[in-house]
């Protein structure tokens, strides 16, 4: 019950920050998707299935607020939880870094399934949308991840995925 | 704390319940959507709480900083602003001329006069949550009579459109997007066209008749033929004009006429009256099939 509660919490939080706050830190106009780098922190740290679960709430509430197509949130917001829970037990050891590459891929993977199935888009419109919105975009959620993984490690004292715990 | 005992149970209920979720989603992408927008205006008053207390703060440091902080341009701004209120004070005083020679003449042909919308005020709250679109949320919604489809502007011009309302907040999808696409008039010409937005945060007219006389800097407004918004609202200038060889239309790049990325407070069309349907004075002894 308590873990719902910190989930329900997070996912009211969320939207605030991300519609009202990042627009403010915003580089060339490009902002963080903090809710796919959320759920894909959720799949890492409590598994597949609580990625999946919260990135699926996750992306319900924030289609709420954006003028996009509830499935293709579904499935990438969810998608990143459920992926990054199963890739993080085919890992040794869990890093900032390993995060930050797995979020990159995450996020690209996303970000072209969004563009490529773009209505009235030309293929210069997605080339362009590719190259100045999913790349830098991909860039940024991976350096917020990998930022927010090492805080949690530091602050929270996480433990990392062993050898031995993989087949425990 | 790092769940990697795992059971193979879990993984497998994970990797159902996406197939199957990926399953609705193709096979029943109305009725599994629909479900959970039915379930919208509930969850949305829930998020307005948070979503409007953060807004508030947000807004009381930008009020701040603008109203207090950054003032090292006013006097250049206050200066040049003086100098066009005197321009404009000379051009309204030849448009009000101009308009009660088109009222005697509107009597005269006997035009249904055009009703002005009833509409209502919103203030921005946010921006969309993801990069892909371009749109703001309000801190109104279905609660306050806003609906789906109805138009945005401000008093300089067309903001965009409203493509998505819960109980309390909507989201307008801004003209700069290109998903937007409103029915525009050359003003200078009467040439229509449709306005739609483009990635890189512009805006285009499309479909000009290819005989059309446009030029740089004709100004473009609503047609009001199609869409939430009545018509004559500016909505840009032409700044570039493109003719293809071969092509079939004309092409114009438009600078809008409010910057919709700045836009704070907006006005939301509830009502639009069509443009004059009503014949002009049929004249005596028409023709007869």
């Amino acid at each position: 019950m308590k873990k719902i509660a910190a989930y329900a919490g997070l996912v009211l939080l969320l939207v605030p920050v991300q519609t009202t706050l990042l627009p403010h830190l915003a580089i060339w106009d490009i902002k963080p998707d903090l809710g796919l780098v959320t759920a894909a922190l959720i799949g890492v740290l409590a598994g597949e299935l609580d990625g999946l679960l919260v990135g699926l709430a996750i992306a319900w509430i924030l289609n709420l607020y954006s003028a996009g197509d509830l499935w293709l949130n579904l499935v990438t917001t969810g998608g990143a939880g459920l992926f990054a829970g199963l890739l993080a037990r085919q890992v040794a050891e869990i890093t900032p870094t390993i995060v930050s590459i797995g979020l990159l891929v995450l996020s690209l993977a996303g970000g072209l399934l969004a563009a490529f199935s773009m209505k009235h888009a030309t293929i210069t419109d997605t080339w362009w949308m590719v190259q100045f919105i999913v790349l830098p975009q991909a860039c940024f959620d991976a350096a917020v991840g990998a930022v927010l993984f090492w805080f949690l490690e530091q602050r929270f004292a996480v433990p990392r995925f062993g050898m031995l715990d993989r087949y425990s | 704390m790092v769940n990697v005992r795992s059971p193979y149970g879990a993984r497998r209920l994970a990797l159902g319940m996406f197939a199957l979720l990926l399953a609705a989603l193709l096979l029943f992408p109305g009725q599994s959507q629909g479900l959970l927008e039915y379930l919208d205006g509930p969850v949305g008053q829930v998020v307005r709480l948070p979503l409007e207390a953060v807004s508030s703060i947000d807004q009381g440091i930008s009020a701040m900083w603008h109203h207090y902080v950054s003032l090292q341009q006013v006097a250049d701004e206050n200066r040049r602003l003086k100098q066009e209120m005197d321009w404009l004070r000379g051009e309204n005083n030849q448009l009000r001329e101009v308009a009660a020679a088109t009222q005697r003449l509107t009597s005269l042909l006997q035009f249904k006069e055009q009703a002005l919308p009833s509409m209502v005020a919103a203030q921005v709250i946010g921006r969309d949550s993801s990069n892909r679109y371009k749109s703001v949320i309000l801190n109104k919604g279905e609660g306050d009579g806003i609906q789906k489809d109805m138009g945005v502007i401000t008093p300089a011009g067309v903001v965009g459109r409203v493509v998505k309302t819960t109980g309390a907040t909507a989201v307008v999808l801004l003209l700069t997007d290109p998903n937007n696409a409103i029915a525009g008039l050359i003003q200078r010409t009467r040439d229509e066209g449709i306005v739609e937005g483009i990635p890189q945060g512009r805006a285009k007219l499309k479909y000009i008749p290819l005989l059309s006389a446009v030029k740089e800097g004709d100004r473009v407004v609503t047609s009001g033929l199609v869409g939430g918004f009545p018509r004559g609202l500016a909505i840009g200038t032409i700044t570039t004009i493109d003719r293809e060889e071969g092509a079939l239309f004309q092409t114009a790049e438009l600078v809008l006429e409010v910057d919709v990325n700045r836009v704070e407070e907006v006005l939301v069309i509830q009502t639009v009256q069509g443009p004059p349907t009503e014949p002009a004075a049929k004249p005596e002894g028409g023709a007869k099939p």
